[in-house]
């Protein structure tokens, strides 16, 4: 009587199935535990930043039920991703979809494995742009939203296109009751430079700063409020370097409005290290374009 | 992936699958009965599941709790029933109405459940009759990180389950009853008590084995013409 919805059904079924091997169980905090999502065949593991609350103590449950120890490789708070590395594991690789194929109205799955089994959700992607036009800041590169539920347990459990091919890893951490999914663009710049650097390298200006209010016809002119006041200028930083002074309001970075000292965090990514940008400055009543070549935070 | 519109062929896929999920729906309902315990201001409301023509129906324990039982057959008909067997632990009850040549469920399994499938929930949510929910299977089995350990069986489904939903089936993409709507942990997130869970129940509680009773009432109706 219902052969495509039954055929819909094994095929749900079928794909959670599939993507199982390369699904692992993040023992890594005190409450429940969370999912992960195999890397590599190194034993390189990623799972969400938040639910690894502790540096040591890690504990990865394996597809086949043993538990190993996992070692922190590193952690990008602003991604909300941490890699951690087991050893002498034979580990699946899932296959990652093409990021740009992806439409908003596609079915996705969301697969966790908080216990033993898998588990899964079903939904369809939301919204889909690049981060920078969704105004989330720097850190990712695409905008994934999702209506999946995210199953107890299921942060850093990765989210499957139709084709049974992984998109991303899925956390509730980054914005508050939506699920959003870090798409493999993101997490391969990230594990890449953690697995390099144990860390993620942000840039750096030397400025201790605070959003004030623009005057009203700069505010017209630019379309903007608010600007970056500059209270601190560290000596020798790249920001005196540049010719930054206290007092200095930045209204742009690159031609992008900076508006609060986090979007000024958000805009240092990694990348610039070493690079000049360009700063608009409000001096005087009059505006003026600095250049500062970014430095990297210790 | 393609850029143009939807083709014809695409629609109708879509189309398909609509009156699969309708026809599972029309077919679930014919053996949807509503439920009524207690009488006056104590009066508790659910969904119960016809399990066999002559009568028998399947709820939860927490449906009939505030007593006198009756039951709303589909065709409006209000009925008397009679509590055969009810186990607060399982949160299982077992019904019996004069009447036959009811319309039952069909049984499935759900010992082969997989995460994925396809599942549908009946019942009266907050009063409206015969509403539907649709989604999938997020696991089977006896361990959910939010419950509890207990030890017992469910089916966790992530849909729109809700109060009145309770005792109504959870059918899979073929119509089959997989399990018995029974609580929720959150707004998208139901639990069911396994079909398998329920034939164990009937057969220690009432000696009946539902699953070859049940065959026999149906190649007995299938052999009438």
């Amino acid at each position: 009587m219902s052969e495509i919805l039954k055929s819909l059904s094994d095929a749900l079924a079928a794909n959670t199935e599939a993507v199982s091997p390369s699904v692992v169980r993040m023992e890594t905090r005190r409450r429940m535990p969370a999912t992960g999502v195999v890397w590599n065949s190194d034993g390189v593991i990623v799972t969400s930043n938040h639910v690894v609350e502790r540096d040591d103590n890690l504990r990865v449950g394996l597809p086949d039920g043993s538990t190993v120890e996992g070692k922190l490789v590193g952690r990008d708070p602003s991604t909300d991703l941490a890699v951690l590395k087991v050893e002498n594991a034979s580990l699946s690789v899932p296959h990652w979809a093409d990021v740009s194929e992806i439409k908003v109205g596609h079915l996705v799955l969301a697969v966790g494995r908080p216990g033993k089994q898998v588990m899964a959700t079903l939904g369809v992607v939301s919204a889909f742009d690049t981060a920078e036009k969704m105004r989330i800041g720097g850190a990712l590169d695409y905008y994934l939203q999702t209506d999946v539920v995210m199953y107890p347990g299921f942060s850093g459990g990765p989210l499957m296109n139709a084709g049974g091919h992984v998109l991303g890893i899925n956390t509730s951490a980054l914005l508050d009751g939506v699920s959003l999914t870090i798409t493999a663009t993101t997490i391969k710049r990230v594990v890449e430079t953690l697995l390099k650097h144990g860390k993620m390298r942000r840039g750096f200006l030397g400025v201790g700063a605070q959003g004030v209010k623009l005057p009203a016809v700069l505010a017209e002119a630019l379309k903007q409020e608010v600007g970056l006041l500059i209270m601190v200028v560290e000596p020798g930083s790249p920001a005196e370097k540049g010719g930054l002074f206290m007092g200095d309001t930045i209204v742009q970075i690159d031609g992008r409005a900076l508006r609060s000292p986090d979007e000024l965090v958000n805009a240092l990514t990694g990348d610039l290290i070493g690079r000049t940008v360009t700063l608009r400055v409000l001096r005087g009543g009059q505006l003026q374009n600095i250049e500062v070549v970014v430095g990297e935070r210790g | 992936m393609r850029d143009q519109p939807l083709t014809l062929e695409d629609t109708n896929l879509l189309v398909q699958l609509d009156d699969q999920m309708a026809a599972v729906n029309a077919r679930a309902r014919q053996s949807l009965v509503q439920i009524t315990s207690g009488s006056g201001w104590h009066k508790g409301a659910g969904a119960g599941t016809i399990w066999h023509p002559d009568g028998l129906i399947v709820t939860n324990a927490h449906v009939i709790a505030r007593g006198r039982v009756q039951v709303t057959l589909p065709d409006g008909q209000v009925l008397p029933a009679r509590v055969l067997a009810a186990d607060e632990n399982l949160d299982l009850a077992a019904l019996q109405v004069e009447a036959s040549d009811l319309p039952p469920i069909n049984l499935g399994h759900s010992k082969t459940l997989r995460p994925g499938q396809w599942v549908t929930a009946v019942g009266h949510p907050w009063g409206v009759l015969g509403a539907s929910t649709s989604g999938i299977v997020i696991g089977a089995g006896r361990e959910f990180p939010e419950l509890v350990a207990q030890g017992r069986e469910w089916i966790a489904v992530s849909l729109h389950m809700r109060p009145g939903h309770s005792g109504g089936p959870l059918l899979d993409a073929e119509g089959n009853v997989v399990g018995i709507n029974t609580m929720i942990t959150g707004p998208d997130v139901g639990f069911a008590i396994p079909v398998d869970v329920i034939k164990s129940f009937l057969k220690t509680a009432l000696g009946r084995d539902e699953d070859s009773a049940h065959e026999s009432a149906r190649t007995h109706r299938d052999s009438l013409i």
